[in-house]
């Protein structure tokens, strides 16, 4: 063995597991799959099947592939970047099929049609607690025009949060796939030094956010921030204040979306920007899941600081066996730990004690919930993709 | 003993994370979602124009009157009464109407409105105040705002008239 060794020190590791087990392991994912995609299986339309199917099949060979090689953050990846670049495709493609642009009027305001995202929901919970005004220009139920409404967006973040706490931004956000895109792109780091409080950032703009929409009555961060605006929908341009908005929409997604990740290979706007992932880490406190360090294990070589792409890791968590508080559970530090020192673990039980079990426990419910809603957005965008190909 | 218990209540409460998962779709979000819905909770009348004081019938068309929007303290918003004409489709191509918006009997403003032919366009048109309560003006000259405005939406033209003083209206 040792001699072969010596012979091929190149040679692939060997598998996790055998692919028989790898299937098995799969079988529930493909069957929740199937389950989630059969109304749209069934309903007439042939682009939708191609889509759910694509999404079916996209979504299985990943969850398989994760448990064949037992690296979760290399295929997370591929279904989060999907996810990411493809929900801008079919969201646009619905605004302009409900009202024609993508810019939001005065009227589709003074009409509820403001499509409900989870980014304003830090935002409106003082205003709605303290006055039960929803300081957003949607619509509490869903509405012919406006299905994206305040309570059904809420009902499934709430859902959502009770699994995955800030495993939402790496499972669930539909937005945070762009800049991992970007992040995924260069082979080297070209900016290697951020300073670590930059980490304070996004809480600082939480607290800000909160209470100048509490104060002002309107939803401060989409109105003046949201980098995501300029792929999603923005106000019509009609003047010099809306003008500025959108400048700066298009300033922060350049910067913190496309021009950072591709420079630091960080997750920028979600580390040191977003006050949204700054609210979802406080539901890391009640979420059973986390990544902890075996220390008998640790060599301290900072791989797992390297990979990180939301700096969720120091040095001193890292001496304590704890990842920080604004961890997404995405998997790079425990992918990238050469001595398996990183470890999936369930709280409550003894650390390094069969962490497999802890991300097996983990991942069912991640997938199923990123299947749900994740691959209904894939498979709805790539049948909004081929609905514009010239091929029948 | 103790981390025996704590390790079962681990694994316990790992599969009922499971279990919410999995009733997420057919279950769980639509709850969570009408328990929302039920707290009533209710969109900010500065998008919404608020609730309906009274309904006024002509012919072919209604006119619902709004209560008065007082915004909130610090909310960059003018107070105003929101009225809409409804079905936007039946009303006549130029009319004007005299409106009591308080409730007191007499006329409080004059609204003059020209429907566009596309029905997509803004309406053009005017508020003359006939009462110290309330302020006139005329679009498109006037700059369009969430306490001004000339508009159509959801089939309805609404008409925003900014209030002079907070105490005007019921």
């Amino acid at each position: 063995m040792a001699s072969a060794a010596i012979l091929h020190p190149k040679r692939r590791p060997p598998p996790f597991r055998t692919v028989g087990r790898s299937v098995l392991l799969t079988l529930p994912i493909a069957l929740w799959a199937l389950l989630m995609f059969t109304p749209t299986l069934r309903s007439p339309g042939l682009n939708h099947h191609i889509g759910a199917a694509a999404a079916v099949l996209f979504m299985t060979l990943l969850f398989f592939l994760m448990m064949r090689t037992g690296k979760t953050f290399r295929w997370r990846r591929y279904f989060f970047v999907a996810l990411g670049f493809l929900f801008p495709v079919g969201f646009i493609a619905s605004l302009i099929h409900l009202r024609g642009s993508m810019s939001i009027s005065l009227e589709h305001m003074l009409g509820g049609d403001t499509p409900f995202c989870h980014m304003v929901i830090p935002m409106i919970l003082i205003p709605a607690a303290l006055t039960r005004t929803v300081i957003f220009p949607g619509s509490i139920l869903p509405t012919a025009t406006n299905p994206h409404s305040v309570a059904v967006m809420i009902g499934l973040w709430l859902a959502l949060t009770l699994v995955l706490g800030k495993a939402w931004c790496s499972y669930a956000c539909f937005f945070g796939g762009i800049e991992e895109g970007f992040a995924a792109l260069p082979k080297h780091i070209r900016i290697r030094k951020i300073d670590p409080r930059l980490r304070l950032v996004p809480w600082a703009l939480l607290i800000a956010v909160a209470v100048l929409s509490a104060a002002l009555f309107e939803p401060v961060y989409c109105m003046w921030l949201c980098p995501f605006k300029a792929v999603t929908e923005f106000p019509a341009v009609t003047g010099v204040k809306t003008a500025i908005q959108m400048g700066i929409f298009v300033a922060l997604f350049v910067g913190l979306v496309v021009v950072l990740p591709f420079l630091t290979k960080k997750r920028t706007q979600c580390g040191f920007f977003c006050p949204f992932g700054a609210f979802q880490s406080l539901f890391n406190k009640i979420n059973l899941f986390e990544i902890r360090f075996d220390r008998t294990k640790c060599v301290d070589c900072t791989l797992c600081q390297t990979a990180c792409p939301t700096m969720a890791l120091s040095a001193e968590s890292i001496r304590e066996g704890k990842t920080l508080l604004n961890c997404m559970k995405c998997g790079a530090c425990v992918d990238s730990c050469k001595k398996h020192a990183a470890v999936w673990h369930l709280k409550g039980t003894p650390v390094a004690v069969k962490p497999e079990r802890a991300r097996l426990l983990f991942l069912y419910g991640a997938w199923a919930l990123a299947t749900m809603l994740g691959g209904s957005i894939i498979a709805n965008s790539l049948a909004t993709i081929l609905g514009f190909l010239p091929i029948r | 003993m103790h981390k025996r218990l704590l390790a079962v209540l681990a694994y316990v409460g790992a599969a009922l994370s499971l279990i919410v998962a999995a009733c997420t779709p057919f279950v769980l979000m639509g709850a969570f979602s009408e328990a929302v819905a039920r707290t009533g909770v209710h969109v900010d009348a500065v998008y919404s124009g608020g609730t309906i004081a009274r309904t006024v019938m002509r012919d072919g068309y209604q006119i619902d009157v709004y209560r008065p929007v007082q915004p909130h303290a610090l909310q960059n918003v003018d107070p105003f009464v929101q009225i809409a004409f409804r079905p936007a489709a039946s009303l006549p191509r130029r009319f004007n109407t005299e409106l009591d918006l308080d409730g007191d009997g007499r006329p409080d403003v004059r609204v003059s409105l020209v429907m566009p032919r596309n029905p997509r366009a803004r309406p053009s048109g005017e508020v003359v105040a006939l009462s110290e309560a309330y302020r006139s003006f005329r679009m498109p000259e006037s700059e369009v705002g969430f306490s001004e405005l000339i508009a159509q939406s959801n089939g309805a033209v609404l008409v925003r008239i900014p209030v002079n003083q907070p105490s005007a209206g019921r």
